[in-house]
């Protein structure tokens, strides 16, 4: 390769009316560029490599996302799109002699085989690039051998539906790599906006599906492309702007719900059963920083719904998993943790005896010699200690404050959705509304 | 914002064409501002408020879709029912806690009907008077308790 040909690569590899520069692999060993005209066919292509790498036309054969290309494909014919690479094998082709599972599972949607095979628009996979573009953006569908990572595979039998494609070992075929005795392929996805190293993939995000019903978002009513198809069976669709301001939405108000197995999600608004998002990378598409915060709050009720509990200590919040359910005195051990030792029924510093009633609040500082700064500090937060203390009492089943503004004694916590009786701190019941239901 | 104008100028449009049986958008009133519409409700024949007309005034923040509207009733005659009290404030869930982005005017007008309509006695909620002498003008700012869905 020519120092004049690296150049090429990293700027102007792009299609210019009806040329191409082709990254071209041989043998898995190194890799080229080739200028082609998109009226080429394949064996055209094959005699410029040829002639390069000074063997026969006959002797090499060109595989491109797990298919042998044929001698009379013409390139504008093949999906090569921007910054693709095609793997070009020397010598004869080796036999497949594999059965290959066919089964596919209902619930995650067929491959769009046939909508692949329009001319336009040909792209219907949506990845998140996160390392370049840091959005949603058109992704491209590859295959290597799941043994030697090359990309001289050869498919047996082209994937029909997400789980082929999603779940390891289920399509079979050949690896032309020499000495590797690989059989099963693997999928992966590459951002189709810029050139990408080998190893470099991104998480499809199947959901997203480009419209080409010209169905209209559930929220705004307009007709948007591309769109998430929520997994209920209705299909109930939205657009990518409104799917952001809803996963914003919810996450104000901390209202995701944390499934044991898919983690913590969303489902469709318009409340269909089963349509919870299956795939948690789609929040992604909240940006870096709401997704920071979006993780944040998964851990933290993934951890409580474990049995964890949080250090109280303003600024640590630290999560701790007690091996012990009984104990009562708890450490945010150091050095991940901030030092505090507290209770575990009144989330104050640790005591002795009974939590005090009062909110199980005062921090007992007895035993500890505070620092004058640091009780400067505490003068404030004592203030705001003592204005919850009057207007809130703590839910008696996960203790968070809950202040009454106004309405009836019935009480319902917003984090435990506990139903309570703010005169006889307990839950509710029927006599609560016989006897002072609001009074 | 924008996506707020688009989505409202749609279901005016919608319910303009193909209004629900008994629910009338006052154009007059509602072209003048889209943030804020006037509903005009009747009675469902066969039921108690057989007869009778409504008026619900709906406010719709910018965030709308993704939160709720402000929706009571208005005008001279506020309906009589366990659910609704005295100053028009509804108590019902689809308008805070149970809202979502798929709902709209026309769902939440069918849902007020509905409501009415399931009705089996005229009567205020029992903590009317307490309520409506403290409550926050905003029925949102008021934490409901949705204690029965039968009536």
């Amino acid at each position: 390769m020519s120092p004049e040909k690296i150049v090429i690569l990293g700027t102007i590899l792009i299609w210019r009316s009806m040329t191409a520069v082709i990254n071209i692999r041989f043998n898995s060993c190194h890799s080229h560029l080739l200028h082609v005209d998109s009226s080429w066919t394949i064996e055209k292509v094959k005699e410029q490599i040829a002639a390069e790498e000074g063997v026969s036309p006959n002797d090499i054969r060109i595989i491109f996302a797990g298919r042998e290309l044929q001698n009379s494909t013409a390139i504008r014919e093949i999906d090569l799109g921007l910054h693709s690479v095609l793997h070009v094998i020397q010598g004869r082709k080796r036999n497949l002699s594999l059965q290959v599972e066919t089964d596919c599972e209902r619930g995650q949607g067929e491959v769009p085989e046939t909508e692949k095979e329009q001319s336009t628009p040909l792209n219907h996979y949506y990845i998140f690039c996160k390392n370049e573009c840091k959005k949603v953006c058109a992704g491209k569908l590859r295959v290597r051998c799941s043994k030697c990572k090359q990309g001289s595979f050869r498919l047996e039998q082209e994937p029909s539906c997400w789980d082929d494609v999603l779940k390891p070992g289920r399509i079979m075929g050949v690896c032309e790599e020499k000495d590797c005795s690989g059989d099963t392929a693997e999928f992966f996805f590459k951002c189709a906006n810029h050139s990408s190293t080998e190893d470099e993939s991104s998480v499809v995000l199947y959901l997203i599906k480009a419209n080409t019903r010209n169905v209209e978002c559930i929220t705004c009513l307009a007709i948007c492309d591309p769109v998430l198809v929520f997994p209920c069976l209705e299909g109930h669709s939205m657009c990518l702007d409104c799917f952001r301001i809803y996963c914003q939405t919810k996450l104000n108000d901390r209202d995701f719900i944390q499934h044991p197995e898919l983690g913590y999600t969303l489902p469709c608004p318009a409340g269909c059963d089963n349509s919870l998002i299956n795939e948690v990378h789609h929040f992604r598409i909240l940006g870096d920083d709401q997704y920071d915060r979006y993780q944040r709050f998964s851990t933290e009720e993934c951890l409580l719904q474990m049995g964890g509990v949080l250090c109280p200590q303003p600024g640590c919040g630290a999560g701790l998993l007690p091996e012990d359910e009984q104990q009562r005195r708890i450490e945010c051990a150091t050095p991940q943790g901030c030092g505090f030792i507290f209770c575990r029924r009144c989330f104050q510093a640790f005591h002795q005896g009974d939590c005090d009633q009062r909110l199980m609040d005062t921090a007992s500082t007895t035993g500890y010699s505070v620092d004058p700064a640091r009780a400067e500090r505490a003068r404030w937060e004592r203030l705001s200690k003592d204005t919850i203390g009057k207007t809130t009492k703590p839910c008696p089943q996960c203790n968070v404050p809950v202040e009454k503004a106004g309405g009836c004694m019935h009480m319902q916590c917003t984090r435990c959705k506990l139903d309570w009786c703010w005169l006889c701190h307990s839950p509710w019941s029927r006599e609560c509304m016989g006897n002072h239901w609001f009074g | 914002m924008a996506s707020m104008e688009k989505r409202l100028q749609k279901e005016l449009q919608a319910l303009l064409r193909d209004p629900p049986l008994g629910v009338t958008v006052d154009s007059d009133k509602t072209s003048r501002s889209l943030s804020e519409w006037t509903v005009d409700l009747e009675g469902a024949p066969g039921t108690l408020y057989q007869g009778e007309k409504f008026q619900l005034a709906f406010k719709f923040g910018p965030r709308y879709p993704f939160e709720s509207p402000q929706v009571i009733f208005t005008g001279s005659n506020i309906p009589v029912h366990p659910h609704v009290y005295s100053n028009g404030h509804i108590c019902l869930s689809i308008l805070t806690d149970d809202w979502s982005p798929a709902l709209s005017v026309q769902s939440v007008c069918l849902s007020i009907v509905s409501m009415l309509s399931s009705c089996k006695e005229k009567k205020r909620p029992p903590d009317n008077s307490i309520y409506v002498k403290t409550c926050s003008k905003n029925p949102k700012n008021t934490k409901w308790w949705y204690h029965d869905d039968t009536v």
